[in-house]
């Protein structure tokens, strides 16, 4: 089996036809029908036809032992024929690095869909997995556990359906599990480490610890050092998980879609930021809200985050 | 200035356009009222004035080597008492004649 797979695709069709020639000389089948429905099988990525009852019955004492065990149904040979081929073996592919200076996988990964195989430094298989994007699984990962990232092995499967990328992970893990006698670390029951965590929302910060506390401190000194302490700040309108106005929604979906770590605080709390709008409006010198504040500057309002976002300017911004 | 019985009579349109053109001597000035974009907005139920919400666009020789944060401040000091009459937002391009068209 394994020999097989490293045949081309015309060297496969050549070898399966010549089994089905092989086996026509013990059937009453004429040879062109029988070459026909082998080769409309050979095209078909998914066969749906199923062999004639008397078609069946005439393969079936015919198969001999081999030593891949297939099934004994004859109509899922060729199925899992075509999956197997679908994707290398384990064994045979070629395991990529994920480099620190990279700051996570490259270009080198693919971002089709297949299966992979995370292996740590020390070259010990980590995790097994199957994903519509291998990248950006695998970076995914290495963001979360680059301590474990050290190489990766990706197997593209070429017409991914939810069955095919299924068989092909089974098929490396078999592999794993039969050439080391055990499961992958991170593929035990219960181990939550690779599984994709829903993403974290910070929490709004609060400038007072509520209404019922006295301030021992001017509310402007809090707005002060919470500007120079936090290298982004934006004051919105609601909560950042539910912006209560569009201008505030706005400046949300531009700061996370340039990744960038940010501060919210939410200038309608009225138990925890209480006068902070009035107050924040003279301390900036600006009648509105939101106001985006990046090492303790007011860049200004949704306007002015909406234009430099246009024109690209955001990403050196906050890399000052 | 106009009277405050004058600017009474006006819609904030007006006032807005009076002022920006007369401090800004802008070449180009569009002022466009979106309040109807935003009924409903929570921040505005209390409001009985139906005028919250504009949009301008000014192109003036007065923004020059300005950055945009002082563009944006000139335009709301100028407008300082419409945002506290129930003014609620304020969209702004400010923008200079070159800018408008480079020299390529």
């Amino acid at each position: 089996m394994q020999h097989s797979l490293k045949r081309r695709n015309e060297t496969d069709s050549c070898f399966f036809l010549s089994r089905y020639r092989h086996r026509s000389s013990m059937a009453t089948l004429n040879l062109s029908s029988l070459q026909a429905l082998s080769s409309h099988r050979l095209c078909s990525s998914f066969p749906q036809n199923t062999p004639t009852p008397s078609f069946n019955f005439q393969l079936k004492p015919s198969i001999n032992p081999r030593p891949i065990s297939l099934k004994p149904y004859v109509s899922e040979k060729p199925r899992a024929r075509v999956v197997a081929l679908a994707v290398k073996s384990l064994g045979d592919t070629e395991a990529l690095a994920v480099s620190p200076e990279n700051d996570g996988p490259a270009g080198e990964l693919p971002s089709g869909a297949g299966v992979y195989a995370v292996y740590d430094t020390n070259g010990d298989v980590q995790f097994i997995g199957l994903s519509r994007n291998i990248a950006a699984s695998v970076a995914a990962h290495w963001k979360s556990v680059p301590e474990l990232c050290g190489s990766v092995k990706a197997g593209v499967v070429d017409e991914p359906d939810r069955e095919t990328l299924t068989q092909a992970w089974k098929s490396w893990m078999e592999e794993y599990i039969k050439d080391s006698g055990k499961v992958p670390p991170g593929n035990e029951s219960g181990n939550a480490t690779w599984v994709r965590q829903a993403p974290k929302r910070k929490p709004d910060l609060r400038l007072t610890p509520g209404r019922r506390m006295q301030l021992t401190v001017p509310l402007e000194n809090l707005i002060d050092g919470l500007v120079k302490e936090n290298k982004v700040v934006a004051f919105i309108k609601g909560p950042r998980s539910a912006p209560l106005c569009g201008f505030s929604q706005r400046v949300i979906a531009i700061l996370e879609n340039e990744g960038v770590d940010y501060e919210s605080v939410n200038v309608l709390d009225e138990e925890y930021n209480y006068e902070l709008r009035e107050t924040l409006k003279k301390y900036s010198n600006w009648p509105t809200f939101p106001q985006i504040f990046v090492d303790g500057e007011l860049v200004g309002g949704c306007d002015i985050l909406t234009s430099m976002y246009e024109k690209g300017e955001l990403a050196s911004l906050f890399k000052k | 200035m106009s009277s405050r019985g004058a600017s009474a009579l006006l819609s904030r349109a007006s006032r807005i356009r009076s002022k920006l053109q007369t401090a800004l001597e802008a070449t180009v000035l569009e002022v466009d009222d979106v309040s109807y974009q935003h009924a409903g907005h929570a921040a505005v139920k209390g409001s009985s004035d139906k005028e919250t919400h504009f949009n301008v666009k000014i192109v003036s020789p007065k923004f020059e080597g300005q950055s945009l944060v002082k563009r944006h401040r000139l335009v709301y000091d100028l407008l300082a008492e419409e945002l506290q009459s129930g003014l609620h937002a304020l969209s702004i391009v400010a923008k200079t004649l070159h800018e408008t068209n480079p020299n390529k």
